[in-house]
């Protein structure tokens, strides 16, 4: 599967949701069940990519659902227009788009609801859903042609 | 800037006053509240300090009790101290956001001016709000005269908002006989009080964006056991923390708290444990009984929360009988008060034996005569080495005698 | 205030984004989209509360949060107090310069479904108007109780089935009309009062950033179709809402100080509200014959409430 992870020391996706922190005990728990987003400084996150923040544990880049999944979008930069249709109603936070460019899946936190696919204005579709096993090569191999407009 | 509040060296404040003049010497940074009778008036006082200017802080008038207690949940996370008051129907109301304050570690001090709860409508003091509260998580304290509520209400900050405690603090006195009934009380100067209880050093801060935190998360079976024992452990630590600031206290004012006060306990043989201005009354009572050869002392609870069961036990431990009076209609049970001393004397050597009484509710009134009465049914008991009465009595109860259990040990 | 560029989606995608992924969501569930909207039209520092519902058990999991902003969830009715309380917070620490940053800009922000909204948390959302607090609170009505499985609200429309106003041999579904929630709110006289859609990304992030920047409290009510209750393939959330647009059974508009009514949306092709309700499992029953006054019925709500606003714009009263 491509994978976009961004930098090195991105922590998206190295938990699995479910299975949480290991399970630790009443006196390592957080008081009162506060959780911190992030480890150190953080006031400018507003202003920092996700790949440039120091994610805490306890956030949830850092958790992954990509076990939700049956198909995946896959996503075929040569159709493309970077209209960033994707990336405003992806519910999943899972368009990663940089300097107004989609570059692709974040296959982590993706949930493979069809969204981004049914929400592709080009022709043939950008965006596409295959099986979740699919690889990129044979999944961008079978891209269908440009459609004539029916109708 | 504040204006500045003159205050006598000796003033004449009821309850109600004693407890507003606290808010006002702590330095509140938020108070939102929500008038009932009868704490409105500490409600309506602080209003006359903010529109007089006498404070800084924010003043926020809410719809409701919940509202209240759930703007203060959301102030006090913001970061400064927070503060509130309510009785009876308005306490019921906060119910659900009191677990919610307390599972959040935030040191919210509530002054609660006990009153009973309705069905049949009530505004009299009896405890049954102060009851209401007992399992909700937080520190509870509680005061027998307008001096002791403002005394608490000031170390009621210190102690919730100290570091290692972190839980919100109610403060308890009897609606009415306390809160409206004017005595002397001795206050600090500002300076005294607000250097006593210090400035408020925030935990995990939501105004503070170099730390953003999510507060009230979601934990089901695999982690909310977890965090309701964590919370339950640093409410029993509180005591060293409640014994420290107590004894600060005396330094600054005098004034003596201790976690159980205990009356004419060294040679006692019988004693009656009880809650509130009841402790007052059952002095007098106690030392009228002295006066005709009884051995009499009473017990009190200063910290209702968490319980003393330890210096409970080392209070009454050599006493032969002892009466726990519960100002609470006990709902198809022993009173829980009764319940809670009873488990903490069968763990000692001597096991004395404990009856219960219901008394005092809806305000109404218990007399010394009353505690001379109790009194002299535990001397009956002691003399005759088992309980003779009923277990659970009804003092101060038109109709025909009510009572419930007998003992298996006589 | 620091706003986020909405000239076009290529300038609004350059927000990094504030609410994370691995919520636990629906697949295609709109409260997220709308969530992630709110959160990139700004770079300010936020405080969001949130009421018991869908949003809340999804995206505060201990030990995972989707915030990277403070978040606060207490109780299903009470989103609206923990924001009044924090703000007013706020004002008193900013007042003693007891902050740690004193001057960046703070917003705070309540979500509440359309339970909690509209039923279980009114009297808190009114009492927190009604004190001005400056926030904004968004409604993410989906027209039911969705966390607890789908039960009516008094948002659910006429005729649409859920658990408790259920269709059956005997029962078309809900029979009472949804409360106008806008015009409560407006009532108010708060300062902004709209309500916007996802599909309309644009005019949904112009209203935030508008709501935002208002002082004074600012009321949103936001379609959130819910595919798992409303019962539709989660690919068609888009799609859905713009039937909800065409079909003017959410009409987009805003009203600001109570009067000066704007219509943010008008359809170049109204399309009849058959078609948005043959699009949904809980409007299914409604096409058998002896439904069919039930569509009418719903059909004549929508236009008399489109001439209503229509005026209400023209007067400017
Ligand atoms: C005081 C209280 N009553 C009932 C509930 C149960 N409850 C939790 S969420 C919910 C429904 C939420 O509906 P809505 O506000 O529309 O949000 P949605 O889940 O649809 O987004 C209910 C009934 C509760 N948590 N607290
Ligand atoms: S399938 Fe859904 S979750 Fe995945 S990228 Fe597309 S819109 Fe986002
Ligand atoms: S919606 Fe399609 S064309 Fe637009 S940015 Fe996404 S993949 Fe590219
Ligand atoms: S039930 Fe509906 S509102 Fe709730 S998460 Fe699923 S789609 Fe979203
Ligand atoms: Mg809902």
């Amino acid at each position: 599967m491509q994978d976009l992870k961004l930098c090195a020391q991105d922590k998206r996706g190295i938990h699995e949701l479910e299975a949480g922190k290991d399970l630790i005990g009443w006196d390592e728990v957080t008081q009162g069940s506060v959780l911190p987003s992030f480890e150190g400084d953080a006031s400018n996150v507003a202003h920092l990519k996700q790949e440039e923040r120091c994610y805490s544990d306890f956030n949830s880049y850092t958790a992954t659902v990509a076990s939700w999944r049956v198909k995946k979008p896959v996503f075929n930069i040569d159709v493309c227009i970077d209209c960033q249709n994707c990336w405003v109603w992806c519910p999943d936070t899972s368009i990663i788009s940089r300097d107004k460019q989609m570059l692709g899946i974040d296959y982590d936190h993706c949930k493979g609801c069809e969204v981004c696919v049914e929400v592709c204005p080009t022709n043939p579709k950008s965006l596409l859903m295959f099986a979740e096993q699919e690889d990129l090569e044979t999944a961008l191999s079978q891209w269908p042609e440009k459609k004539k407009k029916e109708k | 800037m504040a204006e500045k509040f003159d205050l006598q060296e000796r003033e004449v404040w009821d309850g109600n006053y004693a407890a507003s003049q606290a808010m006002r010497q702590a330095k509140v940074d938020v108070m939102a509240a929500y008038p009932i009778t009868p704490s409105t008036p500490i409600v309506e006082n602080y209003g006359a300090y903010v529109a007089n200017g006498y404070v800084d802080g924010e003043f926020v008038m809410v719809e409701s009790e919940h509202a209240a207690m759930s703007a203060c949940v959301g102030a006090s996370a913001a970061g400064g101290r927070v503060a509130t008051a309510t009785s009876s129907q308005g306490f019921a109301l906060m119910v659900e956001v009191l677990y919610q304050a307390s599972g959040m570690r935030l040191p919210i001090v509530l002054n609660v001016v006990n009153r009973a709860l309705a069905s049949p409508l009530n505004v009299r003091g009896d405890h049954a709000d102060m009851y209401l509260g007992r399992d909700s998580g937080w520190i509870q304290m509680d005061a027998f005269n307008s001096q002791e509520a403002y005394d608490l209400a000031l170390c009621a900050f210190k102690i919730g908002e100290n570091h290692s405690v972190r839980l919100p603090v109610m403060v308890h006195q009897d609606g009415f006989i306390t809160s409206h009934t004017a005595q002397n009380v001795y206050p600090l100067t500002d300076e005294a009080a607000y250097n006593f209880v210090g400035e408020i050093d925030p935990v995990d801060d939501m105004l503070d964006f170099s730390r953003p935190v999510t507060y009230g998360a979601q934990t089901e079976e695999d982690w909310h056991f977890e965090h309701k024992a964590k919370q339950h452990k640093a409410l029993m630590d509180s005591v060293p923390v409640i014994e420290d600031v107590f004894a600060e206290f005396e330094k600054v004012s005098g004034r003596k708290y201790k976690r159980v006060e205990s009356y004419m306990m060294e040679d006692a043989e019988v004693a009656i444990v009880a809650l509130g201005t009841t402790v007052e009354t059952s002095r007098v009572a106690a030392l009228r009984m002295r006066e005709q050869g009884i051995k009499a002392g009473v017990v009190a609870p200063r910290v209702f929360r968490p319980f003393p069961f330890d210096e409970i036990r080392d209070a009454l431990e050599n006493v032969k009988s002892v009466a726990v009076l519960d100002r609470s209609s006990p709902g198809g049970a022993m009173g829980a008060f009764y319940n809670e001393v009873s488990a903490a004397l069968y763990t000692t050597e001597n096991r004395p034996l404990v009856t219960n009484y219901i008394y005092g509710l809806g305000g109404r009134d218990f007399a010394v005569k009353d505690a001379m009465d109790i009194f002299a049914d535990q001397k009956a008991n002691a003399d005759a080495g088992h309980i003779t009465t009923d277990i659970q009595q009804f003092s101060g109860l038109r109709g025909p005698k009510l009572g419930f259990f007998k003992t298996k040990r006589g | 205030m620091a706003i986020t560029s909405v000239k076009n989606l290529k300038e609004f995608s350059t927000a990094n984004d504030r609410f994370e992924g691995a919520h636990t969501l629906c697949p295609g569930c709109a409260h997220s989209m709308i969530v992630r909207e709110l959160m990139n039209c700004t770079d300010d520092n936020l405080v969001v509360t949130t009421n018991t519902g869908c949003l809340e058990v999804s995206t505060a999991v201990y030990p995972f949060t989707s915030w990277d902003t403070s978040w606060m969830h207490i109780g299903f009715e009470n989103a609206a107090s923990a924001a009044g309380g924090a703000e007013a917070m706020y004002k008193a620490r900013k007042k003693k310069g007891t902050l740690k940053d004193n001057d960046a800009p703070v917003k705070f922000v309540a979500f509440g479904g359309d339970g909690s909204t509209f039923d279980i948390g009114f009297q808190w959302l009114s009492g927190a108007f009604e004190r001005g607090h400056d926030f904004t609170y968004i409604c993410l009505d989906n027209e039911n109780y969705a966390n607890t499985g789908g039960q009516r609200s008094s948002a659910t429309p006429i005729g649409a089935t859920t658990s408790t106003a259920q269709a059956g041999t005997h029962s078309y579904g809900k029979k009472e009309k949804k409360k106008d929630i806008v015009a409560i709110m407006a009532a108010h006289g708060a300062p902004y009062v709209a309500q916007l859609a996802p599909n309309k990304w644009k005019s949904m992030a112009k209203g935030f950033q508008k709501a935002l920047e208002t002082e004074g409290p600012c009321f949103i009510n936001t379609v959130s179709p819910c595919c798992t209750e409303w019962r539709f393939d989660p690919k068609d959330t888009i799609s859905i809402t713009d039937l909800a647009t065409d079909t003017l059974m959410f009409p987009i508009y805003e009203i600001i100080d109570g009067h000066e009514l704007n219509i943010l949306y008008r359809p170049k092709n109204v399309l009849p509200v058959e078609e948005y309700l043959a699009a949904q499992g809980r409007y299914k029953h409604l096409f058998k014959p002896e439904n069919k006054h039930v569509i009418e019925e719903i059909q004549k709500n929508i236009n008399e409430y489109w001439e209503m606003l229509q005026r209400r714009e023209e007067a400017r009263v």
